[in-house]
């Protein structure tokens, strides 16, 4: 499998006030496509700076970040939204859904902003998604009708719409029960197999990581073990 | 952008639309926002079309009035024309022949007519009433044996009622006056006038007691009415047939070429008729047109309070019948059970909001028959006396043949108090003659028997012995007897019946002229043309517009509609400021959101545009309620009509009230406003969208 991330010796400082703070001190990762990988690490750990980074949010203070072959401190941040919007997909802790829209709105979204798809084309890929997540009788809801876990499966589904080639999910579980968070996680997990998918998500969870099949854990900003899931005790 | 981003855009837009539709609804602060944008297009929709309805109506009264689209004068003028200036003449050097620059003006392809003018002054005084009736008696007494003898005898007792009147004044007089205060010869002569003995021995010598009473009673009564008049001298016939704002209300149009006058009908009212009557007419209309009340309005009040203290002019028109006719007639409307007139009077006149319909009937239909109620009346002639240019006092005698209003100024003082006479009459006020005219005139005159006294060439003939004023006269001048000479021997009534040819009224001054255009849109041009024109032609001519000629009049209407634009300006501003405030707080509350859409792949152009369109999209929504609403109160108002308070609403008004017309202009405008207002308030608040993080998405949720 073609490498999808590569970070190579890649540092981030935050200034707060005068005081520097460290996020990311030198951390190498490589990420082939199609891969289901867990970022691992408790709160302050530099797990979200490191999936920002790959997200193209946010940029390096030093090393190299390179998202499907393209080197993210060259971008401008028109380039880097537009590498978000055709190449990364966005799965939120909270859900993030545009309360005003409805359910369709919200999978149909960034296609809206690609401009490259007739009607016709958009609302079958938006129905056939909405059909694998199992919302398809939800099209016309608005989100705040929906359940945390639903919710969840509308930002799969909106994160899926484009068919990107990377899935960040940043804690996708976290604001869920164990049971809704294991459903998520298992249609992520089909969604992956299905359309070959790389899903990058982090979590401080054991249970959640158990999921994955490769864990990468960061400590102090540090990446201090990369192994295949089951692999640790 | 390839054809298919293209052919995404119009879903994009629709997409913008709709989450600025849904949001309409999400937060307080766009109900805040809508109802400011809604109050300032309801204000501005309201406002403008009440001013453009005002501006066009008093426009077309200006214009179609007595200004025309334009007006010329001379060059050498000191000042400007200033027509609607009652108490500012300006200084306007004559245009020596009219007819020259007539022709020239009247080749301009949009020139429709060319109207000469001139505007002056004058006091007109008019004879009291014991004037009057004494003249009324001599004319009996000279008429007699034919005059039937109880007529004598009626206006006889008339003139003694006068004589009482006035005794009765003089009394009170003396009862307060300090000592010396009252002039014994008076006394004496009233005493005289009123005795049993001086009536007894009337008969006998006639004309004698007339001539006392004449020049020494009739002096006593201190009513002579001064009535200051303004006046446009014109070429009657094409004004009448060229300003459709003018209307006869009273007698007759002044026949074509003749000399005379027509008095604005507000004039007439207002200083020709009996002030008791004017006064119940300014109550009745204040009560029925403008609902207000006597009880609680303190001008109704003081007038009902000159009515009561002022009865004086109908006690001297009446004679002693009438004067007991009267009294009855007053004790059955007040239930009153005084035998004194004056008392009763006052009574009557102590109208109330309860009673004053009823007493204003009573007036109209029982004691004015009784009464002149004008001083003048359509058919009489006037004697008007005015500076001329070179300074001499020149007097006329015109025949006022009715009055006039120019439709939509009416009511008012500020301009509808110009009276109209025929543009000979004011040559011979305004003194000016050409030389080509001189010789014309005197053969005219000494046709006529006719001769102009002025107070400077009086006395140089007086002194100089043979002429007919010193014939006439011995000694002393005196200007109310040199008029009275004036106007016996000024054969009037040649005058009067001659008619002057078009070329006879052309050929001579005028002071200025009115020009009205066929396309009152091209004014400008056709000035500038008429401009080129006469330097052309060495016409010596200056052009201004309708407003400018109109005088300070004019320049009202553009201080109201500065007013009104200031005020809008301001309500936006403010405005502005107040929803760049909210739509900064809506936009805080909305980090979230934003940052949500950056990360999925909003550019930065699609959040300014969304913070926009919202903001746009929710004036628009607004707006249209607001111009909607507001559309509904001016066709509420086009129907019930703006009542004018005042004289100055009046005119501005062009009558008794406003009817605004919806202005297309308005609504229009307040489109753009509103576009400009939304904005440019929610420029700030949607380059701080921009400025958003995508990282802000990923925060956590509290």
């Amino acid at each position: 499998m073609p490498e999808i991330v590569s970070i190579v010796n890649v540092r981030k400082d935050y200034h707060l006030d005068k005081v520097i703070v460290q996020a990311l001190q030198g951390v190498d990762l490589s990420v082939d496509a199609g891969e289901f990988i867990s970022i691992a690490g408790p709160s302050g750990s530099g797990k979200t700076t490191l999936l920002n980074l790959i997200g193209c949010v946010d940029v390096a203070s030093s090393g190299t970040v390179r998202i499907a072959g393209h080197d993210t401190a060259s971008l401008s941040d028109r380039e880097l939204t537009r590498l978000r919007l055709n190449t990364l997909g966005f799965i939120f802790q909270s859900f993030n859904l545009v309360p005003v829209l409805s359910v369709f709105q919200n999978v149909e979204f960034p296609l809206l902003l690609q401009r490259r798809t007739t009607r016709g084309e958009r609302t079958r890929r938006v129905d056939e998604l909405l059909e694998k997540v199992g919302l398809d009788r939800h099209a016309l809801h608005r989100p705040s009708e929906l359940s945390g876990g639903q919710r969840q499966r509308v930002a799969i589904a909106r994160a899926l719409v484009t068919r990107p080639q990377i899935v960040l999910a940043d804690e996708p579980t976290a604001n869920l029960d164990s049971v809704t968070g294991d459903t998520i996680l298992a249609l992520m997990k089909q969604m992956n197999q299905a359309e070959k998918t790389t899903f990058i998500f982090s979590t401080h969870d054991a249970k959640v990581m158990s999921h994955a099949d490769k864990v990468v854990r960061i400590a102090d900003g540090r990446i201090v073990a990369a192994q295949a899931a089951g692999a640790h005790p | 952008m390839t054809l298919q981003s293209l052919r995404a855009l119009p879903s994009e837009a629709a997409l913008l639309v709709r989450i600025s539709l849904r949001n309409l609804s999400g937060s307080f602060l766009n109900l805040i926002i809508g109802m400011i944008i809604f109050a300032g297009t309801l204000f501005f929709v309201v406002g403008g079309s009440i001013i453009n309805s005002m501006d066009t109506g008093m426009s077309q009264s200006i214009i179609g009035s007595v200004a025309g689209n334009m007006q010329v004068y001379s060059a050498s003028s000191e000042d400007s024309p200033a027509l609607f200036d009652n108490w500012n003449l300006p200084d306007l050097a004559a245009i020596p022949d009219f007819s020259k620059v007539r022709a020239p003006l009247m080749a301009n392809p949009n020139v429709r007519e060319v109207v000469p003018m001139g505007v002056g002054s004058a006091l007109v005084v008019c004879g009291n009433s014991a004037d009057t009736a004494l003249e009324r008696l001599r004319k009996a007494v000279e008429a007699r044996p034919r005059a039937p003898r109880g007529q004598i005898e009626s206006l006889k007792a008339h003139v003694r009622q006068i004589v009482n009147v006035i005794q009765t004044d003089y009394d009170s007089l003396s009862r307060v006056a300090v000592k010396n205060a009252v002039d014994k010869q008076s006394v004496q002569d009233l005493a005289r006038a009123s005795s049993d003995a001086f009536w007894n021995g009337f008969d006998a010598d006639p004309l004698g007691h007339l001539e006392f009473l004449e020049n020494k009673v009739a002096g006593l009564i201190p009513d002579a009415d001064q009535i200051y008049l303004h006046y446009a001298g014109t070429d009657l016939d094409t004004f009448g047939s060229t300003f459709d704002r003018m209307q006869v209300v009273d007698g007759q149009a002044v026949p074509k070429g003749r000399r005379g006058m027509l008095l604005s009908k507000f004039v007439y009212e207002s200083f020709f008729k009996l002030k008791s009557a004017y006064r119940l007419d300014e109550i009745h209309e204040a009560i029925t047109t403008q609902g207000k009340k006597i009880a609680s309005d303190p001008d109704l009040q003081e007038f009902v309070k000159q009515n009561r203290t002022e009865t004086r002019e109908i006690l001297l028109q009446l004679d002693p019948l009438s004067a007991a006719k009267c009294a009855d007639i007053v004790r059955a409307a007040t239930g009153s059970k005084e035998t004194a007139l004056p008392k009763l009077l006052e009574s009557f006149f102590d109208t109330t909001d309860a009673n004053f319909e009823d007493r204003y009937k009573v007036f109209y239909g029982q004691i004015a028959p009784m009464l002149e109620l004008y001083l003048l009346k359509p058919g009489d002639m006037l004697t008007i006396q005015a500076y001329s240019k070179s300074g001499f006092l020149a007097a006329i005698n015109v025949k006022v043949y009715g009055t006039f209003q120019f439709k939509g100024l009416e009511k008012s003082d500020l301009a509808g108090s110009l009276s109209l006479m025929d543009l000979m009459s004011f040559r011979d006020l305004y003194g000016y003659v050409t030389p080509e005219k001189v010789a014309e005139t005197k053969r005219l005159e000494a046709e006529a028997g006719a001769r102009q006294v002025s107070r400077a060439d009086a006395e140089s003939e007086l002194f100089g012995g043979d002429s007919l004023v010193g014939d006439a006269k011995e000694g002393n001048i005196n200007d109310k007897a040199e008029l009275g000479d004036v106007a016996q021997r000024v054969k009037s009534q040649d005058l009067v019946t001659r008619t002057y040819s078009p070329d006879e009224i052309n050929q001579g001054i005028a002071l200025e002229a009115a020009v009205l255009l066929k396309d009152p849109s091209k004014l400008k041009q056709t000035m500038a043309e008429i401009q080129a024109l006469s330097d052309a032609q060495k016409l010596n001519l200056k052009v201004v517009d309708w407003q400018k000629a109109a005088g300070n009049i004019g320049q009202f209407v553009f201080v109201a509609k500065a007013i009104l634009y200031f005020a809008t300006f301001i309500i936006f501003i403010v405005a502005l400021v107040i929803i760049n405030n909210a739509v900064v707080m809506a936009t805080l509350q909305r980090v979230r959101e934003i940052g949500t859409m950056r990360a999925i792949g909003a550019q930065k152009d699609f959040v300014l545009a969304m913070v926009l369109t919202e903001t746009v999209v929710l004036g628009l929504l607004f707006g249209s309620a607001g111009a909607a609403l507001g559309s509904a109160a001016v066709a509420w108002l086009h129907h019930a009509g703006i009542p004018a308070f005042n004289v100055f609403l009046y005119f501005f008004f062009s009558g008794p009230r406003l009817y605004p017309d919806l202005s297309t202009g308005s609504l229009i405008a307040a489109f753009f406003v509103v576009l400009f207002v939304t904005c440019a308030s929610a420029l700030y608040p949607a380059i701080m969208a921009t400025r958003v993080s995508p990282i802000q998405a990923m925060a956590s949720e509290d």
